[in-house]
């Protein structure tokens, strides 16, 4: 997108303020999405998102300039107030770059945006109508069609330059569902680091009628009771347990400043031995993989936690300088306006020795928690909370009657160690990550666990 | 390339392929943040960004295209991108481009000047300096940030509607960690900064929260009559606004849908959308068509009077607009939002909130909004923390517990409501207020 040359002339003045250290990240963006309610087409949105992100370093010291500004003086004038901010002006520096080609793991076979409308149009019409046919008390079936194709370079003063393109795909369905005065959800919205062949994957029809199913669950529903009980939480989503209770409190976001309860616990077993959790940015296809971070740094796969003893952090540049560990990969942001931080790509706690039947017949009186919804952390405390859109009552190890409103909450540091059941049917959701460096795609996953105790909100 | 040279770029493209109606909405942003960590100023960052939305009328439909990319080409581009997804599109449009109000409000918020990078520095250390010396508790991971940002909007469209609004703020934030007898707690203040005074606000503030939340206790599970801060019953208002947003309702995914005139809430509850509302740093006297806005009650003394609308709602439902189109950035289609929506205050003090609880719990701290709360449905399951109300008193701190129930169940029962408002930061043109508000017997789960 722009030239070498103007790349090491930019790198060049945003070193002039006396860093050590700089970088500049350039984005091109088409997002594209497809909106359907009432069983048409209501909207189709597309937007490029283009600019560039100028960083500089001195020790830990960051400055961070951006700008939709990408012509030549455009680029130059944030670099120049980069490095002003960063102190008195110097001598330009030169700066040599030499282009690096990392390999592509996640091809993609059927780019969206150059695909015809109509033919993406009718793949969310189908995954509607299904919804709409699953069941009569079904009075709205909304979907959006979303899909990203983004094309990036990073060039810095270690001399790197490089680029990468992703793409990915993503359909979101929910479905409301209304019986006289009540009125619930359901949602279904699987994504992938693919382009339309996601839908070879998942077909439409599937989608629509999850989101369906759960909604009609739901209206059946009774309150759930609350109190603390044991939990079975089910495979796929159900990892956001881990991803809030534990992910983000290993990001070295929180454990560089000293902010996390994790801090200086390496080595240590901090969660059950049944627990071996790990985040890893090269699984091809995966809605959270990357062949490169934002840092330009590749992705890797990371063993954070093995048969609970910690083993690694999640580490971007800054968070190397400041805890004196090497990069992980983890190095992300949602585009140029943010300044990259350290987040999870693909994070989920891997299969362990339990039967899945088995942790169903463990549990005498608790919840079985069979779809989550999303949650947050305090990552210096620990303190979590997240959702439950499915869940249903276990009784004398059967799966009784399903409940609606319940939440989860807990302690991260509490919870790793009482996830005492580990299942053996490991998948992964979908879920889109806030935090400092915005919103990023990011992959959580478990197969089902039980958790021996944890406080259920509700009723 | 500046507004106007993009615009007659525009205008001429349009012209070539024929397109007779359309509406230019572009947004530009400028943001600079210093903060620091432990004292030290760690990160300085300045962001400068612009986006323009082209939206079309062509078929009897509505197209969009978006671009950040100013460039003659993009230009050229963008109205072949809005018209091949005006033919892709279904719905029909049935309000097309709008032709302007016959007058427009003076803007009353006062324009604040951006405050340069160097105050923003002394600002940050300051404060970051004085949350260090306000306890000896307060320890690493403490943090400030002092925080300008200015937003630019202009609406142009083929009718002659030529509008534009300029509004901004500083903001100063500061987070303080502490540390006693072994246990962390963090908390956070975040105020416009309008001088010395903010420092000591934030800092004060920052820090006895944080100290307060040190030895909490959990709650057992039962039935207690609660106090939100007004704070927290704001943010519970923000998730479930949408139910008064009429698309909501005519897609079928409002729980308010044909409660029109209907009581919906208890007699002591008003709620109004006040776009320009005294007192807020950010306001505007035109929504995302165009339209001139306008204060307005949705319920009054506990009767829904109107759903918010759009032009199109509007038509849909046979009412006039409430002027309450919105795009969620600059790039999104029309929707509908409120712009400063507020729980009108009533005439008690928080002591007189506590003393009508008699027993029950001070909410301060609601987490996982986006989560535990279903704005269709109305229902929530949060996990919050507060503070024990003993004999109408506030008391011990408490937290590991969530408070549960529906929305649409706690309009209604709303015993008492403080008289001061809380206002949020406003997000985009979109912020909530509410004062502290009582609210009998509700569920709350603990250990």
């Amino acid at each position: 997108m722009l030239e070498k040359r103007l790349y090491e002339q930019i790198l060049g003045i945003a070193l002039s303020g006396g860093a050590d250290f700089a970088e500049v990240y350039c984005e091109y963006t088409r997002n594209g999405r497809i909106a359907l309610m009432n069983e048409r087409i209501e909207s189709i949105t597309d937007e490029v998102v283009s600019g560039v992100g100028i960083r500089a370093f001195r020790g830990t010291s960051t400055v961070y300039g951006s700008t939709s500004d990408t012509t030549p003086s455009g680029l130059v004038k944030c670099a120049k107030a980069v490095a002003e901010a960063m102190g008195e002006i110097g001598e330009g520096q030169n700066v040599v770059l030499t282009e690096r080609v990392f390999p592509n793991i996640h091809p993609v076979r059927i780019v969206p945006s150059t695909a015809d409308m109509g033919y993406k149009s009718d793949l969310l019409k189908l995954a509607c109508s299904s919804a709409k046919a699953y069941d009569k008390r079904i009075v709205q079936a909304a979907g959006n069609l979303i899909t990203v194709d983004h094309t990036i370079e990073i060039a810095n003063t270690e001399g790197l330059l490089t680029t990468d393109r992703h793409i990915r795909t993503r359909m979101a369905v929910s479905a409301i569902a209304a019986d006289g005065s009540e009125t619930q959800s359901g949602s279904c919205s699987p994504g992938r680091g693919m382009g339309l062949e996601l839908f070879e994957m998942f077909k439409p029809e599937d989608i629509g009628t999850e989101a369906a199913r759960q909604a009609i669950v739901n209206l059946g529903a009774v309150y759930c009771s609350a109190g603390q009980m044991p939990v079975a939480i089910e495979s796929g989503f159900g990892g956001v347990i881990f991803h809030e209770a534990c992910g983000h409190s290993l990001e070295a976001t929180s454990v560089g400043t000293g902010c996390s309860q994790m801090c200086g616990k390496l080595g240590q077993k901090i969660a059950n031995e049944k627990v071996t959790a790990i985040d890893d940015g090269t699984i091809p296809g995966a809605w959270g993989s990357v062949n490169i971070d934002d840092e330009g740094h590749p992705t890797q796969r990371n063993v954070l936690i093995e048969n609970g003893v910690l083993k690694s952090y999640m580490i971007d540049r800054l968070g190397s300088r400041r805890m004196g560990m090497p990069m992980t990969g983890n190095g992300r942001r949602e585009s140029y306006a943010y300044e990259p931080t350290s987040r999870m790509t693909n994070t989920f706690i891997d299969n362990g020795p339990d039967k899945n039947e088995d942790i169903i017949a463990s549990i005498e009186y608790g919840l079985y928690a069979k779809s989550m919804g999303g949650g947050s952390v305090n990552p210096l405390t620990g303190d979590f909370n997240f959702a439950v859109n499915e869940g249903y009552i276990v009784r004398n190890g059967k799966i009784c009657e399903a409940v609606r409103g319940a939440s989860l909450i807990g302690n991260g540091s509490q919870i790793i160690q009482d996830i005492d059941m580990v299942g053996q049917n490991l998948a992964t959701g979908q879920g889109m990550c806030g935090s400092s460096s915005g919103s990023v795609p990011t992959d959580v996953g478990q197969p089902l666990i039980r958790v021996s105790k944890i406080t259920v909100g509700g009723r | 390339m500046n507004f106007d040279v993009l615009k007659n770029t525009l205008v001429a493209a349009l012209s070539e392929i024929g397109i007779t109606e359309y509406e230019i909405y572009y947004m530009s942003d400028e943001s600079t943040s210093v903060d620091t960590l432990n004292k030290e100023v760690n990160s300085f960052s300045s962001s400068s960004s612009g986006g323009l939305c082209l939206r079309v009328a062509v078929d009897g439909k509505m197209g969009y295209a978006s671009t950040e990319l100013m460039t003659e080409t993009e230009m050229k581009e963008l109205p072949l991108r809005a018209k091949a997804n005006a033919y892709a599109t279904e719905k029909p449009d049935t309000v097309g481009i709008f032709a302007g109000s016959p007058s427009y409000e003076e803007l009353k918020m006062p324009k604040i000047e951006l405050l340069s990078a160097a105050e923003l520095k002394a600002y940050a250390i300051k404060t970051g300096e004085a949350l260090f010396a306000k306890d000896p508790a307060v320890k690493e991971g403490t943090s400030s940030s002092a925080v300008s940002a200015g937003t630019t909007v202009r609406l142009f469209n083929s009718h002659g509607v030529d509008l534009s609004l300029e509004c901004g703020a500083n903001l100063l934030v500061g987070e303080a960690v502490v540390c006693v007898d072994g246990e962390n707690q963090v908390d956070y203040s975040f105020k416009s900064l309008e001088g010395d005074q903010t420092v000591t606000e934030v800092v004060d503030e920052a820090v006895s929260e944080a100290l307060a939340k040190i030895g909490a206790g959990s709650v057992p599970s039962g039935k207690y009559n609660v106090v939100f801060s007004g704070d927290k019953m704001r943010s519970l208002l923000s998730v479930f606004s949408n139910a008064f947003s009429a698309k909501a309702v005519i897609d079928g995914m409002s729980r308010l849908k044909g409660l029109e005139g209907e009581k919906i809430a208890s007699d002591i509850v008003t709620i109004t959308d006040d776009p320009q509302r005294e007192g807020n740093a950010v306001g505007t006297n035109f929504d995302a068509e165009g339209v001139a806005t306008h204060r307005k009650s949705v319920v009054d003394a506990g009767v829904l009077k109107t759903f918010l609308h759009n032009r199109e709602t509007a038509l849909a439902m046979g009412k006039e607009t409430t002027a309450n189109a919105s795009k969620a950035g600059y790039s999104s289609p029309i929707g509908v939002r409120p712009y400063s929506f507020a729980i009108e205050p009533g005439d008690k003090t928080q002591d007189e909130l506590f003393a009508l609880a008699g027993d029950g719990i001070f909410i301060t701290e609601i987490n996982g909004l986006h989560a535990g709360a279903n704005p269709v449905s109305g229902d929530f399951s949060l996990q919050s923390a507060g503070f024990m109300i003993r004999g109408g008193k506030k008391c011990e701190v408490v937290k590991s517990f969530t408070i549960a129930g529906n929305f649409f169940d706690l309009l209604k029962n709303i015993a008492a409501l403080g008289n001061k408002l809380e206002r949020g930061v406003t997000t985009g043109f979109t912020g909530f207020c509410s004062p502290d508000v009582f609210v009998p017997d509700m569920s709350i789960a603990g250990k």
